[in-house]
Order: structure tokens, then C-alpha cells, then sequence
């Protein structure tokens, strides 16, 4: 096998590495010498075993990809102990790393992939977040667009927008096409202004089902249900609650919570509409909207139970289970019937619910805006027809391009419409048509820039659409463009300007979404299964309130301009009724996200101790040290551990009751091997210094371990040697540590990750110059988030292309 | 670097662009036209991590997940008795891998399991998989050339795949995840009437047309990276045109009636034991009703840093996530059990899919005697790239003898299987990838 793979390997004489040993660096000074001392007597200018010389391969990775294929066979060979053989002069294990640490670093340095390799920004087709939002503003309907799209292309340092990353396949195209063609449907509209219906309630519905509380009134138990007779199959509604809150003094926030489906027989499918805090005694109207088709709807066939149903529930939850009803005998008619009755809790916070009004379709005006906006009220005439649509798409292209368009962009879409126009009935039909053609085209479906020779500033509209999708991860806005129309934005003061703007508008929010869920990889709570034997009382929803702790302190430092040193330790969290009874603490009383002291609780703050975090990076029974430490030198250093080298050497542990040992026992088994143990004592330690906190995220006094029926409790020992020598114990100290001594690793790490969110690519060796100064603006600011996404935009990448 | 993927004879090559009207063949058989060939059909089933392998004699070699003994006297252990009742429907082939592989990483070869290539830092470009190879081939009869699944949906990155299948110059194929897709685009009915669904294939056609025209203007005006993102979108573009004319073709064809009762089509990440199973009565019925000719589902990917399936095992009440698991058993005799349990779901439902085609007739055999069934993974253990375990299944009426444990020396490349099998499928090719021949041991 190693003659297999050393056997197809040719040197073109270049960049000699073994002759050169006096130009290198230090490293490189050792891998000449301990190369001469090992390799070269059977791999060198005399002998030439398995035909490969190692004196003379260059090692010019990225010029000489034979060679760098090369290299790589070396450090296999070497990773897997086949080298140097048995009988020749042991390769001391000191020695062997330094060899292919050497190698690794070298292939790292020249492996980003083809396109972008060196570091120009590649044209980069929007991702599914980008593509909602963008089809949501550009024809001002918000419904979901993405539905079908495959999941997007993730680049190796996490990032969903990496435009190198993404691809295009026919798959891919085809749902673009079907979405374009059924949201135009929607959009433009026809035929006279369709009948509105009016359902108005004030009393629940009461169905034969009677295990469920039908109630006005929605404590511990209670659904209220309305049946709305008649509706469309299309449009958007406007559905009116009017209620009110019974809350005991100081008690939370009853929460209400809205859906939206129907009944077939058994099943009731439906679709979350709402959920808000009902915060006050006197009555309130809410006021919620959505599309009817976006709800499950019924065939109109089936009549066992017609109509639309909306339900109405309270969804605050104190932990402990609803009470079950109690059948009653009662007579009636001198006939002993029974019915169900559920317990009064008077000091459960409550909601009542007075009356509600569904009314659809419910447009402002006919057509709709989103009609008008699109297309004009039908022309008279083939001519005006023809001027009509030449309008309306500049108009759409120019947004949907992001930049003026001209003839040449306009000619094969109205060529299409005139070959579409005589085939069907309507000018609206035929806009349909046309529009869809636009949002297939690749100036839409991916973010262009044209070249011009070598490096350049970037235009106005590019700088527009640069910074949309960076802070918005959608289109420019109409203020944007016009800015860019003008040429007024690539003027400093404005970009600043408009970059304050832009981080205050909520829509700054997907931002906050996008970029936190990638550079921390908070979608990981939903790829752990938690595991019900060790966390009964779990409530699987909780997990998104978890992410979202995480997002509201992102957006909370980001908004309010606050030191990003807050991500390692801070004196708040960000939390609602939930997350912070989970934690044990108190404050909030509803359901929306507020910020709260953790002054007293025991928690250092910061990202460490966030349970997204923690769970994310566990097993779903217990802490994962060597996943959290992973994630701390990804996340939190911007130096990710080499993945696990091929056939790495079976470990055997010999005891059988391994999962029973205390953590550090565990970890010492793993490290007994060499192999295993010069990459996790780079490891470990970090995750080993979170074990005061368990999978869920909690503080523990105690470790318990589980083997069929066999249980043993351990002490907690959060105790680690960090990889310079340095003893932490526990999250805090590990907090103040990182602090003190790795505050500068810890700023490039965001910075980095920041900037290569912003430009939608993976950094390269020649960004290091610009990511220095720019971790230096940083550290002048007192490392204000805010700051740097300023210090990002006017900086040369993200002006220039 | 010259590397030679499949080679098709000319002869072959003739045969397949030599395109006469492509009607099903049940249809065929209800027009009684000219003598239809009976369909020739593929499937491959990928599960990452591995398997357990144990010492022989130690406790934990109950769990095993190859059999005891060797040729046709052999036993299954533990893992795969669900197999037993179809021990004359397949192989077990041991020993086999793709020499490109091995020096790869660990868990980088799910990509290269149908493919055979080598992915490497700074080239990880794939090249076609042997499904593709085969669709090229048989996807000319059926309303959909090939279905490509998998639990995670999309192409995922290079050397983390989350599809198997990789057309004709290795560019990955997205893999559909969610079964109602599938479904729906199997035997979904368009309500509109086939002379709309015409006029609305047409208006595509050009449509597309002038896309393709316009965006070759475009193409001059940008750098050279972009032209490759470009030409990859100009490519869609062509093959959603080919699409475009397939369904022409169709049209008047009425997609087989489905009834959707008993497939769980919503099931997803948080249901693994219906998800898996949909995914493969969906790739039943697509072979029944003659839909497609090929199929591949990967059951999980090797990404444990996003795949959304490494939770399975834990979601069925096993000890932990697939990864772990794997890991577990290459650690101690005790970690064999929970990894065991999981090769025993997985062959569980394997058992279920072959058994469904076996059940069904088709001429003078079953649906299965027409269908070669690849199923396995590109570790043995995890991070080992050796000694992939396979089975193969089916086509009996195609040349395949069964019934026995077939081990291989280490050096065999899995590729000459492929070249069994394209053959077998009436695909005739000299090679794929580096295959040195053809696989002995398999024939009837």
C-alpha cells in the first residue's frame, strides 16, 4: 500500500527546499535538517527508494500541485507510523510533528479552492436567505419562497455565503424558475376585486371532542377554537383578537399563542400564525396577518368538517403538566348525562379571549400594491401594451439587478414577451411570463460584478448590494440605490453614515441571524438528540429559545455598540420567562427577549456559558469536552484543530467500563496514544474547564455516568492544563483567562470571521496585512461591534474589487 | 494529472444515442408495440461511519457485521440475520475498497464510494459515479433519468457530500431530502390540461433560450473565476432544457396513479425510522411504476460537524449519535453493542426494501431479478478507509449468482464491481475509475 502510493510522483527541479536551508524560516531550518537526517539517505540524489526524492521536491505548494500531492502522500506515510521503516533510526514523535505540522500548515496555506484562490471576490449566487428576503422586497409579498430549494453549500470555515462554496445546478434553477412563476402569480393580479369575508366570534366553538377544555378563558387548560364558514383560496387576511390578560401580582405573562389550519376527521393541520405576551387586565385588540394559502387549507371536496379553523391557545407553561378533566354525571331531562370539567387554578396566569374578526382577502386597495408596483392597470392596445411592459421591466430590472440597466439587458426579456403576448389571454398573464424571466437571469440569482482590468474600486451599485447583503442579507433599499444612482455612496462620510442607518433598521436583524448562526454554529442544538432518560423534564422547544439567548446578545452588543469582550465574559445575558427559568433566574416575564443581570447567579456570562453553546457541543446526555474545545479554538481563537488524519491507530482501552470513568480518566486513556494525544492536549483542556456546566447548559455539582444498569456519580472536576502550561478551573477562570492572555487571539478570530462573512469569501495568506490594521482600528475602539462593522466597510477589500 | 474515468465502447455509445420514441415500458407492453427490453435497473444505499468488526472468539463477535465462514458456507452474525430469508437474493462481498481512497481521510470518502476518485487538499474535483454512468444509459426510457436522495438533502461541500451521485464531469447531483418532493414529482397530477401543460413547457423552452443567448453576452465581461460560476449556471440551464424536452415527450403519457396512503411523506430528521423507510418505498415504487431506472439514497453523510442525521441513533433510543457510536466500537468490546444495534436497524430496513421487490412479479421473475442493489459504506471502521462492507442484491435475471460470501484480497479495486454491475446492466464498459477488470465470484 505505501509503495502504491509512492510510485506516481515526478519532480520538476524548482524551489529546492533541502538546498536552500539558510533562506527559511526557523521551522523551515528544522524540517531541512530533520528531513537530511531521516529521509533523504533512502529518498534523496543516490537512492531513490519507491522512486521518490525528497531532497528536490519543491515546495512551491500552490505553483507545484504534484509536488504539494506529494507532500501530502509524506505526511500519511508519516501520520501512520509506515515511516521511517522498521530498522532504520527511529523518527523521534517531537521530530515527526514538526515534519507534519509543516506539511499540513503548507497545504492549508495553499488550498482554498479553484475559484477565489486569490482572494478576489467570485460572483456569488444568493443564498436561501438572501433569495427570500430579496424576492420578499422585491415583490412585496412575504411568503416563503424557499420551501423548496436544496440546503446550501457550507465552506469549510462555516459560512453559508461563501460565493466560492455555492453552487448552481439544474435542480436549484428549476425551483428559482417554479418560485418566480408562482410569487409573480400572486402578485399580479386580475379580474375585479374579489368578495371579502367577515367572520366575527366572541364565543369559543364547542366540538364534539371532549378531552379538549373549549374555552373563553385560557389558564392552565383551555383552547379557544373559531370556525370561519367561508374564506378564499388565496390572499392575505387580517385576523382581530380582542383580549385580555388575568395575571396574579407578579406572576409571568400568560402567553397567547395562534394558529391557523383545519380538521380532516382525526387530524387537525395547522400553522402557527402568532405567539405574544398578553401583558395587561384591560382588553387589547392584537392584529395579525399572514397568506391564506400558506396555511393548510382543506379541498373544497371534503365537507365532513368544513371551514377554516383558527385556534387560540395560551402557551405559558410553568413546568408542570396540564391538569386532566374530570368527568361528571349531571341529569338533564330527567336523563344522567356526563361531561367533562377541568380545575380552576386562580393563580395561573391566564388569558381571556373576548371576541375575534377574520376578514379575507383583505387588501388595502384593488389591484394591490404589490400589483401596482409591478405592472400598470391593463393598457389599451397592442402598442401601449408593448410600452407598458417595456416599462415595467426596467423597472423590476433595475431593481432585481441591482444596478441601471439598459437596452441590451431589456431586449431578449421584451423579445420573450412578444412571443408570449399572442399566445394567451391577458396582458397580466403575459407579465407573469416575462417578469419570471428576469428572476432566472444571473444578474438576479447571483451578485455580479463585471470586471474591468486588475484592481479597482468597486461601482456605487456594487458598494449598494455589497453592503445590503452584508447587513441585511437582502437587496438595497430605495435609499441605497438612489444613493448609488447619484454616486454619492462610495463618499466616506455617506457609506458611514448609511452603515449606522442601516445597522439600527430591524432588518439589520437578519444579520444578526445569519452571521451568529454561522460563525458559533448555533443550528447545532438541533442536531443533538437530547436524551429524555437523563433530562426527562426537557422541553424540545426550548432549544430555539436557546439560539435566540444567543442571537438578542449578539444584537444586543451590536446595537448598542458595547465590546465584543462582552462574547467572553459579561455581567448580562439577553433572556425571556423561558431561558431564564431555566437558568434559575429571575427577571423576565414573558416571552420576548429582554436583557438581565446575572449578577448572583453564579454564571461568568459571555458565550462560554450560553446554553446553546454548551449543548450544542455536547452528547445530549452530557458534555462533550472535546467537541467544546473544538468549538472554543474554531469559534473563539480563529485556530481550528486539524481533523482526525486517516487510519489513526486503533485505541484500546482495555477496560470495559469506560463510559463509566470520570472525564479526565477518559481523556487520560485517549492521550496514552501519541497519535491521539499531540492533537487533543491542544484540545481537551479547553472543553475540560467547561464541566461545571452539563448539556443543557447547567450549573452541576456532579457527574453522572451510565452503563447498562451500572451508575456511578462523580465529583465535578472542571480543573484543565491549557496548552502553555496555564491551570484554569472552571468556566470563569477560563473567562478571565482568555481576557488576560488571549484578547488579541480573540480578536482576530472575529475579525476575521466578520470580514469573511462581509465578503463573501474565505480569507487567503494575502488578506493577513489588512486583517492586522483592521484588528488594530478595532483595539482602538475599545473593540466596539458596531465600530467594526464600520471599520469593515471602509475598508480596501470591501471598497475595492 | 490524466485520469481516465469509464470508458465506453463505441459500439455502446451508438447504442445509446441511437433514440427512438421513449415510452415506459408497461406502456410499451399495453401498445404491443415492437418487443420492449425489459428495464435493467440500479440502486445504491450508502450508511457512513462503518460497522463493528471485533476480534473473532472475543464477546463483542456476536455483533460482527460480517459473516462467519466464507463462499456458501457462511452464517450471519447478529446484525444481519434480517437478511437471512434473502440469503439466495445476495452477496456479501468482503475486503473490497478504492485504492484512491485509502490515503484519503477519514471520513472523506463518502463522495468517492460510486466514483472511485481521489479527493485531495487542493484537488477535490470528482468524477462521474457510477449511478450517473449507468442513468446515461438506462435514463433514456423513463420519465426521470435518475432519483437521487438522501437524508440531508443538496450536494453538501467536497469530501463531506450529502449525495452519491456525481454526473458526467463530477459535479454533484443534489441530493432531494424531503419524501412529499419526491412524491410529487414522481407521480404528482397537474391539474391543468395537457394542451396548458404543452404551452407551458414551450413558453420554458424559449424562455430558456434566450437566457442561455443573453447570458453568453454577459460572459465576456467578467474575470476568469466568474466565468467558471457562470458556465456552471449556463449548464443548468441547458440541462433544465433537456428536462424541458423530456417532459415534452411525456406529456402525453399519464403519470402512474399513486395513491399516497400508508407513505409517511412528512416524515423528516426527527422521525429516522419512517424517513428511512419512505425513502425507500419511494425508490420502490419509482422502479414499480417504471419512473426511473436508478436510484441512490445516502443515509447519512460523513459531516458530523452539520449532518443532520448523526442524531438517528439517539432518536431511536441507541446509546448515541452515529459517529460516536463508530468510534465506540473500535474503542472496546463494550462499544460493540449499540454500534451493532444500529447496523441492525439499518439492515432492518434494507431487509424491507429488498423484500418488497422481491414480493412484486415482474414477467417471469420479480422486480428485484431486475434490479442490482448495491448497499454499504465507504469505512469499515471509522476513519478506515478498507474493507468497505458491501452487499449486493438482485438481478438474478440480469447474470448475477448468489448465495455466497465472496472476500477479495485487499488489492482488488472496488471499481471492477462497477464494471460487473455496468455490464451487467447492458451499460458495456472496458473500465471505470482505476478498475483493473472485472469482479470474479459474482456471476450465476
Amino acid at each position: 500500500m505505501c509503495h502504491f502510493l509512492w510510485n506516481r510522483m515526478a519532480y520538476p527541479a524548482v524551489l529546492l527546499l533541502a538546498l536552500h536551508p539558510a533562506s527559511g524560516s526557523s521551522v523551515e531550518r528544522s524540517v531541512t535538517s530533520i528531513l537530511k537526517r531521516h529521509c533523504v539517505a533512502c529518498h534523496g540524489s543516490e537512492i531513490q527508494n519507491a522512486s521518490v526524492r525528497l531532497d528536490n521536491l519543491p515546495t512551491d505548494f500552490s505553483r507545484d500541485r504534484r509536488a504539494a500531492e506529494t507532500w501530502h502522500d509524506v505526511r500519511d506515510v508519516l501520520n501512520r507510523g509506515e515511516m521511517p521503516p522498521p530498522g532504520a533510526t527511529t523518527l523521534p514523535p517531537g521530530e515527526r510533528n514538526v515534519l507534519v505540522d509543516w506539511i499540513s500548515e503548507q497545504l492549508r496555506k495553499s488550498d482554498p479552492p479553484a475559484a477565489g484562490r486569490d482572494g478576489s471576490t467570485v460572483m456569488r449566487r444568493l443564498n436561501r436567505a438572501e433569495y427570500q428576503n430579496t424576492m420578499r422586497d422585491l415583490l412585496g409579498l412575504d411568503v416563503d419562497y424557499v420551501k423548496n430549494l436544496p440546503p446550501d453549500e457550507v465552506s469549510r470555515d462555516g459560512f453559508t455565503n461563501n460565493g466560492s462554496a455555492l453552487r448552481m445546478s439544474a435542480l436549484q434553477l428549476e425551483h428559482y424558475l417554479n418560485a418566480a412563476r408562482s410569487g409573480l402569480a400572486r402578485a399580479i393580479v386580475e379580474g375585479p376585486a374579489p368578495p371579502v369575508f367577515v367572520h366575527r366570534a366572541e364565543a369559543t366553538v364547542i366540538d364534539k371532542l371532549r378531552n379538549v377544555h373549549w374555552s373563553n378563558r385560557l389558564g392552565r387548560t383551555g383552547t379557544f377554537v373559531a370556525r370561519v364558514p367561508q374564506f378564499p383560496d388565496e390572499g392575505e387576511f387580517i385576523l382581530r383578537v380582542k383580549a385580555r390578560a388575568e395575571i396574579p401580582a407578579g406572576a409571568p405573562y400568560p402567553r397567547m399563542h395562534v394558529a391557523v389550519g383545519y380538521r380532516a376527521d382525526t387530524q387537525t393541520p395547522s400553522r402557527t400564525l402568532a405567539e405574544v405576551d398578553v401583558r395587561g387586565a384591560e382588553v387589547r385588540e392584537f392584529e395579525f396577518r399572514g397568506r391564506i394559502e400558506e396555511f393548510p387549507l382543506q379541498s373544497r371536496t371534503q365537507s365532513k368538517y368544513p371551514g377554516l379553523l383558527v385556534w387560540i391557545r395560551n402557551v405559558y407553561t410553568d413546568g408542570l403538566p396540564p391538569p386532566a378533566g374530570q368527568k361528571v354525571s349531571f341529569e338533564e331531562n330527567g336523563k344522567t348525562e356526563q361531561k367533562m370539567v377541568w380545575p380552576e387554578d386562580p393563580d395561573f396566569p391566564a388569558i381571556v379571549v373576548e371576541s375575534i374578526e377574520f376578514r379575507a382577502p383583505a387588501y388595502p386597495s384593488w389591484p394591490p400594491p404589490h400589483h401596482a408596483r409591478l405592472i400598470p392597470a391593463a393598457p389599451e392596445g397592442r402598442r401601449a401594451e408593448r410600452r407598458a411592459a417595456a416599462d415595467s421591466v426596467r423597472r423590476l430590472m433595475r431593481r432585481a439587478y441591482r444596478r441601471p440597466v439598459g437596452s441590451a439587458d431589456t431586449q431578449p426579456v421584451l423579445r420573450f414577451f412578444d412571443k408570449v403576448r399572442p399566445a394567451v389571454d391577458s396582458f397580466e398573464e403575459a407579465m407573469r411570463e416575462t417578469l419570471a424571466m428576469v428572476l432566472v437571469s444571473p444578474d438576479f440569482l447571483y451578485l455580479v460584478e463585471r470586471t474591468g482590468n486588475g484592481d479597482r474600486p468597486v461601482s456605487d451599485h456594487e458598494l449598494a448590494s455589497r453592503l445590503s447583503y452584508f447587513l441585511w442579507s437582502t437587496m438595497p433599499d430605495e435609499r441605497l440605490a438612489d444613493l448609488a444612482d447619484r454616486g454619492r455612496l462610495s463618499d466616506k462620510r455617506i457609506l458611514r453614515q448609511e452603515t449606522a442607518r442601516m445597522l439600527a433598521d430591524p432588518r439589520s436583524w437578519a444579520f444578526v441571524e445569519q452571521f451568529s448562526d454561522q460563525w458559533l454554529d448555533l443550528p447545532g442544538v438541533h442536531r443533538i438528540a437530547v436524551n429524555p432518560n437523563y433530562h426527562p423534564d426537557f422541553d424540545l422547544s426550548l432549544k430555539e429559545d436557546m439560539r435566540k439567548e444567543t442571537q438578542h446578545f449578539f444584537a444586543t452588543l451590536l446595537r448598542e455598540d458595547m465590546s465584543a469582550m462582552n462574547f467572553l465574559r459579561s455581567d448580562f445575558s439577553v433572556l425571556n420567562e423561558r431561558m431564564a427559568r431555566h437558568y434559575g433566574i429571575e427577571g423576565p416575564r414573558g416571552g420576548e427577549f429582554q436583557r438581565v443581570s446575572l449578577a448572583g447567579s453564579g454564571r461568568p456570562g459571555g458565550l462560554l456559558t450560553h446554553a446553546s453553546i454548551l449543548l450544542a457541543n455536547s452528547t445530549g446526555e452530557d458534555s462533550h469536552p472535546v467537541e467544546r474545545g473544538v468549538w472554543i479554538r474554531s469559534a473563539l481563537l480563529g485556530n481550528p484543530p486539524s481533523p482526525p488524519p486517516p487510519a489513526v491507530p486503533n485505541l484500546e482501552s482495555g477496560g470495559e467500563d469506560l463510559a463509566l470513568l470520570p472525564i479526565r480518566r477518559q481523556l487520560e486513556l485517549h492521550q496514552d496514544s501519541e497519535a491521539c494525544a499531540r492533537c487533543h492536549r491542544g484540545i481537551d483542556p479547553w472543553g475540560v474547564a467547561l464541566e461545571e456546566y452539563d448539556a443543557l447548559g447547567l450549573r452541576r455539582e456532579t457527574v453522572l455516568r451510565r452503563l447498562g444498569n451500572r451508575e456511578e456519580v462523580h465529583a465535578v472536576d472542571a480543573s484543565a492544563v491549557l496548552p502553555d502550561g496555564r491551570e484554569v478551573d472552571g468556566a470563569a477562570a477560563l473567562a478571565a483567562y482568555l481576557l488576560e492572555s488571549r484578547e488579541s487571539e480573540f480578536a482576530r478570530a472575529i475579525v476575521s470571521k466578520l470580514f469573511s462573512y462581509a465578503l463573501g469569501r474565505s480569507l487567503v495568506s494575502r488578506d493577513g496585512e489588512q486583517v492586522d490594521r483592521l484588528v488594530a482600528r478595532f483595539r482602538e475602539s475599545g473593540y466596539r461591534l458596531g465600530e467594526l462593522c464600520t471599520i469593515i466597510v471602509a475598508s480596501d477589500a470591501f471598497r475595492r474589487r | 494529472m490524466t485520469r481516465k474515468s469509464w470508458h465506453l465502447s463505441r459500439r455502446s455509445f451508438l447504442y445509446g444515442s441511437g433514440v427512438t420514441l421513449a415510452l415506459p415500458f408497461l406502456e410499451c407492453m399495453a401498445a404491443n408495440v415492437d418487443a420492449p427490453t425489459p428495464p435493467r435497473r440500479f440502486c445504491a444505499v450508502y450508511f457512513p461511519y462503518g460497522i463493528v468488526q471485533r476480534q473473532p472468539g472475543s464477546k463483542a463477535a456476536e455483533w460482527n457485521w460480517f459473516p462467519r465462514g466464507s463462499g456458501r458456507d457462511y452464517s450471519f452474525n447478529r446484525s444481519l440475520v434480517p437478511l437471512e430469508s434473502l440469503r439466495s437474493e445476495l452477496t456479501v462481498l468482503g475486503g473490497l475498497s478504492h485504492p484512491r481512497g485509502r490515503g484519503m481521510g477519514g471520513h472523506d470518502t463518502a463522495d468517492t464510494w460510486l466514483t472511485g476518485a481521489e479527493l485531495k487538499e487542493g484537488h477535490l474535483e470528482n468524477s462521474v459515479s457510477m449511478d450517473q454512468a449507468a442513468a446515461m444509459h438506462l435514463g433514456g426510457r423513463t420519465r426521470y433519468r435518475s432519483l437521487v436522495l438522501s437524508s440531508d438533502g443538496g450536494i453538501g461541500e467536497p469530501t463531506r457530500s450529502s449525495t452519491l451521485s456525481f454526473g458526467r464531469n463530477g459535479q454533484p447531483v443534489p441530493a432531494e431530502n424531503r419524501p412529499r418532493a419526491v412524491f410529487d414529482r414522481l407521480f404528482g397530477v397537474d391539474p391543468r390540461s395537457v394542451a396548458a401543460q404543452r404551452q407551458s413547457l414551450d413558453r420554458s423552452r424559449s424562455m430558456l433560450d434566450l437566457v442561455l443567448d443573453h447570458s453568453k453576452s454577459v460572459r465576456s465581461s467578467l474575470g476568469r473565476h466568474d466565468r467558471v460560476k457562470l458556465d456552471e449556471y449556463l449548464e443548468s440551464v441547458r440541462q433544465i432544457e433537456r428536462r424541458v424536452d423530456r417532459s415534452q415527450q411525456w406529456l402525453e403519457v399519464p403519470k402512474p396513479e399513486v395513491k399516497a396512503t400508508g407513505l409517511a411523506l412528512d416524515a423528516d430528521d426527527t422521525t429516522p425510522a419512517e424517513l428511512i423507510r419512505t425513502m425507500y418505498d419511494l425508490m420502490y415504487l419509482a422502479f414499480q411504476t417504471d419512473s426511473t431506472r436508478v436510484a441512490t439514497y445516502q443515509i447519512g453523510n460523513m459531516n458530523g460537524a452539520t449532518s443532520i442525521a448523526g442524531k438517528f441513533p439517539q432518536l431511536l433510543g441507541l446509546a448515541d449519535n452515529m459517529h460516536r457510536m463508530a468510534h465506540g466500537a473500535r474503542k472496546n468490546d463494550a462499544g460493540a453493542e449499540p454500534l451493532g444495534q444500529w447496523d441492525l436497524f439499518l439492515t432492518q430496513q434494507f431487509a424491507y426494501f429488498l423484500g418488497r421487490l422481491r414480493d412484486t412479479r415482474e414477467g417471469d421473475g420479480s422486480l428485484l431479478d431486475r434490479t442490482i442493489v448495491l448497499y454499504g459504506s465507504s469505512n469499515s471502521q471509522t476513519h478506515v478507509n478498507l474493507n468497505y462492507p458491501l452487499v449486493v442484491a438482485g438481478g438474478r435475471n440480469l447474470g448475477l449468482g448468489h448465495g455466497a460470501f465472496r472476500e477479495y484480497a485487499e488489492d482488488v479495486p472496488l471499481s471492477n464491481l462497477f464494471v460487473t454491475v455496468l455490464n451487467r446492466l447492458g451499460v458495456p464498459v472496458e473500465g471505470f475509475a482505476d478498475s483493473t477488470g472485472e469482479l470474479p465470484g459474482l456471476l450465476a
